[in-house]
């Protein structure tokens, strides 16, 4: 499926081309800062036409720091290699020439810093295969030639031996030993994160299982090994039995104390990693059926998730019998989610999914779904995947992410109904997928999703989870015309959207330092204080945080550039037992659990006393990054516990440094 | 020597290459290219180049570059050419220097000069409405003694004033004057088609006599073109050379650089089609940099100063015999689909030896195109490079079919 002869495809780079670009470089050389981009362009067509070949690289690899000391980079985001982000090569080199062009010379440049060449930028040999490493990881499937579905479906057969050949290349010349930790490191962030939708992920860990070679003497290599275990031998019976006839058959021949063990060694890796598997499925089925006490052992539920399994057995057990099987798996990590927060226990959630589990899908909305699923299985209904992800968003509202779209608002709003008010969640879930449509009411109007042409997304990028792909292009529009009708008042938008969107949960109070009358920003330590005021448990009167508030932060470059707004929502404030700090911990639909928003501010998403799910930074840093949130105005009238000075000056001087430098200040 | 150059016009390439000839220039153009200018040391006036009144004229202009001891003023473009006129004309106490340049700014006018100079045009006429091309047309059909049922002459018909190939229309036939014919294209002038292969010459001029002459073969109009020329235009070389000279008599053209086209026909007659005296369009001055090595973009500049002496203005070009053994062509590339999504390059591009670069880029997500009969910007150039003439000329015709944007 994979390996056509890809010999064939090869490009044959004609002689010319090098003594042409020879050419080309010493005009480059000459030229001064007026012609300088224009003629850029023109040697990056050369650079491309060099990169189809290994010779080409070669090539290209010995003259990369020539090319970088003559201004090649100048004025591009590649000026700066220390500046360069792994998890954004992906997207830059499928984005095709000329930006793939200037990622793959950028990246040879950068080996030859990794080897420990000289050339204009200061990165060091470390910095350097840190980042090659990183950005292998992020690119297995091209360094192993095991190219996913998606990325087949989007590249030609040239472009993808240019990329593998660029990978190859990189791995040829460095030694990169680091790659395996760096792959540990990749994997465990993300299952860290308990994320509903996990095809990255396995994509790593498959790659990992079918191309390198561990060593079980390796730490690190025993590692991924783990992982891997997770998914392809979670338990001694699945590791005799790899075929499913075969293992259903000696699950039934098994007896007590070999399914106790198969259970309790399956469900530890369910606890620890997140991740599901068919083996899961297909024992969780026979369990219910045959053996339900051990139903706990398998998904290692806490005592709360036993009572629920004990008292809903019945209501529970048909639920997970019509959605799971070996080819519907994703969900049970969902399921365990349900059972340990008394989801059961509401009639209300009850009588949704029972509602949910008859209605007949729109055909739209299955097409949608059905998009959604990597490889879907003839053998699995369309309701059944949908089943498979409602319970996945029930049991783990923290992993809602919005995958590649601009639908933040959207995404944190499903994870906040999740938690909060799941049976309205599944109320609006059987609404659109049997109608195709969504009504909500703004102000005095009802907006019908229907009726509404414009959202934020044009094209759905459907590498999301069911639930989303459903809901997402209804949420979408009605959003944005929410957002439209609260223009033009003077004050920003979401101010009267965000509370009409998300129901009651969000405080009808909000605060914003940017004036759309003076077009500046304006008391922004007011913005500050009220900020402490209101969430810091110091100098709220202690309070806790029940809801999620919606923050709109500016989202920075690891320069502290401004680049854009984001939608997160603030869950909690709570000390790091680490070291004792505040620290703001939040909802971030993105995912993106490596990011460097500048002057050292880097959200974490473990290790800092986060819950599965949750992003956070020191709270000061956090607030030094919003824009906006809301608030119960009525409590914060009455908080005026004094925030210290010292503190209200260190977050505005991070945000004037930052961020602030893209707008006027008033004082 | 001149004291100083002005430039009419903003062109990147020309500043630069003016910068390395070391020689003091000023740039004459638009308010908004100030900011660029200043941040790069750039000398600079800001006029507003596009009006014409009590405060904004030639006079005006002339006052304030005094102050950079203007004596030379360089047209960059079709629309300055008469501001250079008439700068020079005063600096050249000459006013027939400002009349010269309105006959390069009239293609009718250009016209009527070549024919009473006695250089072959074809049948040529100002047009006021639909109604006067169909008359031409018919008047020509009669010249050619056409029989009934054979097809239409051919007209063109071109606004007086316009650059190159903007606004031409080819009409081959009476359905095509009610078809693509516009209101808004009048008045006009309509000549009959000039049979024969089209090609362009820069010819750099000095004290009225040709001294340097690039030809550039036209493999498509407006589309595709190559430096130096095939070689059966090379043998003409000569009688090209006269009959430029011919013309530069004609039109009294002293200094700077003529850009006439041409058409060659079986029987060897060479027919004016017209002329200009402002950089050519189609990247011509860069392929012939690069063919004869040498920077024609300062030399065009320089070639404007009056006070350079024989030996001075020939040891700017390369010599009069020169023949490159490498020919530099282009294809300009416009999208051929209403709305294009990707960049495309094709792989049979990637492994054509000729092939040297290109400057295109994708387009901005979905782009859609205006579509207009004529010329429009093009989205970016492939330049080749070869040993072999005919073989270039394939490529370019090749490469002007294929679709790189999809």
């Amino acid at each position: 499926m994979n390996e056509s002869n890809t010999n064939t495809l090869m490009i044959e780079t004609p002689e010319q081309v090098y003594t042409n670009f020879e050419e080309s470089l010493d005009q480059f050389k000459t030229a001064t800062d007026l012609t300088k981009l224009q003629k850029a362009t023109s040697m990056m067509s050369q650079v491309e036409q060099l990169s189809h070949t290994h010779r080409g690289l070669e090539f290209l690899f010995e003259k990369c720091l020539e090319l970088e000391d003559a201004g090649i980079f100048k004025d591009t985001v590649w000026e700066f290699p220390q500046k360069q982000v792994p998890s954004l090569v992906k997207g830059t080199l499928l984005s095709g020439h000329p930006n793939s062009s200037f990622e793959i010379l950028s990246e040879l440049r950068i080996l030859s810093y990794a080897l420990g060449k000289d050339g204009r930028t200061h990165i060091s040999s470390n910095e350097s295969k840190s980042f090659l490493e990183e950005a292998v990881v992020h690119n297995l499937e091209f360094a192993y030639d095991e190219l996913t579905e998606a990325t087949r479906l989007k590249i030609t057969p040239q472009e993808r031996r240019k990329l593998v050949n660029h990978f190859q290349f990189l791995l040829s010349k460095a030694e990169l030993n680091g790659i395996k930790e760096r792959l540990v490191e990749e994997i465990k962030m993300i299952c860290e994160q308990r994320p509903v939708v996990t095809q990255n992920v396995r994509n790593l860990i498959q790659t990992t299982y079918q191309k390198l070679v561990l060593d079980e003497k390796s730490e690190i290599d025993n590692k991924l090994q783990y992982y891997v275990d997770a998914i392809y031998f979670p338990a001694p019976i699945v590791k005799r039995y790899q075929k499913f006839g075969n293992y259903k058959k000696a699950l039934a021949r098994a007896n007590k104390e070999t399914l106790e063990i198969e259970a309790t060694v399956m469900g530890n890796y369910l606890h620890e990693t997140g991740l599901t598997n068919p083996y899961l499925a297909m024992l969780l089925c026979f369990l219910m059926e045959k053996n339900p006490v051990l139903v706990n052992n398998l998904l290692h539920l806490n005592s709360k998730g036993i009572s629920e399994w004990e008292r809903y057995r019945d209501v529970a057990r048909e639920l997970a019998l019509k959605t799971f099987s070996e080819f519907n798996h994703a969900g049970i990590y969902g399921f365990k989610g349900i059972l340990e927060k008394s989801l059961f226990s509401r009639r209300a959630v009850r009588a949704g999914l029972t509602n949910l589990k008859h209605i007949s899908i729109h055909p739209e909305v299955e097409r949608r779904i059905l998009k959604s699923v990597m490889e879907p299985s003839e053998k699995v209904l369309a309701k059944q995947y949908l089943m498979g992800a409602v319970i996945g968003i029930l049991g783990q509202p923290t992993g809602v992410g919005q995958g590649n779209n601009p639908t933040c608002q959207s995404a944190r709003g499903i994870s906040m109904w999740a938690q909060h008010t799941p049976a309205e969640l599944i109320n609006m879930i059987t609404i659109v997928t049997s109608t195709n449509n969504l009504v909500l009411r703004f102000e005095n109007h009802e907006l019908e999703s229907m009726k509404l042409v414009k959202g934020l997304v044009g094209e759905l990028d459907h590498n999301l989870d069911a639930v989303s792909v459903v809901l997402i292009p209804h949420l979408d529009k009605i959003y944005n015309e929410m957002m439209n009708r609260s223009s033009n008042r003077g004050d920003d938008p979401h101010r009267w959207t965000n509370p009409a969107f998300y129901g009651s949960l969000v405080p009808v109070g909000f605060a914003s330092p940017y004036s759309y009358l003076t077009k500046r920003i304006e008391n922004f330590r007011n913005f500050i204080r009220l900020f402490y005021n209101v969430f810091h448990p110091l100098y709220n009167g202690g309070r806790e945080l029940v809801y999620p508030i919606p923050v709109g932060i500016f989202i920075t470059t690891s320069k502290g550039d401004m680049l854009g707004f984001h939608a997160v929502s603030l869950l909690r404030v709570a000390q790091n037992k680490k070291n004792n700090e505040y620290r703001a911990y939040f909802l971030n639909p993105n995912n993106e659990g490596r990011q460097d928003w500048g002057q050292n501010i880097r959200p974490s998403v473990y290790d800092n006393g986060e819950k599965h799910g949750e992003s956070s930074l020191p709270f000061y840093q956090f607030i030094a990054r919003a824009y906006a949130f809301h608030f119960n105005n009525l409590i914060a009238e009455n908080q005026n516990e004094p925030v210290p000075e010292e503190e209200i000056e260190k977050v505005e001087k991070l945000a004037k440094e930052s961020w602030g430098r893209s707008y006027q200040w008033s004082n | 020597m001149s004291k100083c150059f002005a430039l009419m016009g903003w062109s990147l390439p020309v500043i630069e290459s003016m910068q390395k000839t070391g020689k003091p220039f000023v740039v004459v153009s638009f308010p908004d290219f100030e900011p660029y200018a200043k941040e790069n040391n750039i000398p600079f006036l800001s006029y507003p180049l596009n009006e014409w009144s009590d405060t904004s004229n030639s006079w005006d202009l002339h006052e304030k570059l005094k102050a950079f001891n203007v004596d030379v003023a360089v047209p960059l473009f079709e629309e300055t050419v008469e501001w250079a006129g008439a700068l020079n004309s005063i600096y050249r106490d000459d006013p027939r220097v400002l009349n010269r340049a309105f006959l390069f700014r009239n293609k009718a006018i250009m016209k009527r000069k070549a024919l009473i100079g006695g250089l072959r045009v074809g049948l040529f006429e100002e047009i006021y409405n639909r109604e006067d091309v169909k008359k031409f047309m018919k008047r020509l059909n009669e010249a050619n003694l056409q029989l009934e049922g054979e097809s239409d002459s051919w007209v063109h018909i071109k606004p007086f004033a316009s650059a190159g190939t903007v606004g031409h229309r080819l009409l081959r036939s009476f359905d095509d004057i009610d078809n693509k014919v516009e209101d808004g294209d009048f008045p006009c002038l309509a000549e009959s088609h000039l049979s024969g292969s089209e090609f362009s010459c820069e010819g750099f001029v000095h004290k009225g006599k040709l001294r340097w002459l690039n030809i550039t073969e036209y493999v498509r109009l407006g589309h595709s073109n190559f430096i130096p020329e095939g070689n059966y235009l090379h043998e003409k070389r000569s009688k090209i050379w006269e009959m430029n000279q011919k013309m530069i008599d004609i039109f009294g053209i002293e200094f700077g650089m003529v850009h006439p086209e041409w058409f060659l026909d079986e029987n060897d007659n060479l027919n004016f089609g017209e002329t200009a005296c402002r950089i050519p369009g189609g990247h011509i001055l860069e392929l012939a940099s690069k063919a004869y090595d040498f920077d024609a973009l300062a030399a065009f500049v320089m070639a404007h100063d009056p006070s350079l002496t024989e030996e001075e203005f020939d040891a700017m070009f390369p010599p009069k015999d020169a023949r490159p053994e490498n020919f530099y062509g282009n294809v300009m590339i416009y999208p051929r689909k209403d709305k294009i999504e990707k960049l495309e390059i094709p792989q049979e591009l990637q492994e054509e030896p000729y092939f040297l670069d290109h400057n295109l880029v994708p387009p901005l997500t979905t782009q859609k195109i205006n579509s207009r009969e004529g010329f429009g910007n093009h989205f970016g150039t492939v330049n080749f490079k070869g040993e072999d003439p005919d073989r270039m000329r394939e490529l370019l015709l090749h490469y002007d079919d294929v679709d790189f944007y999809i």
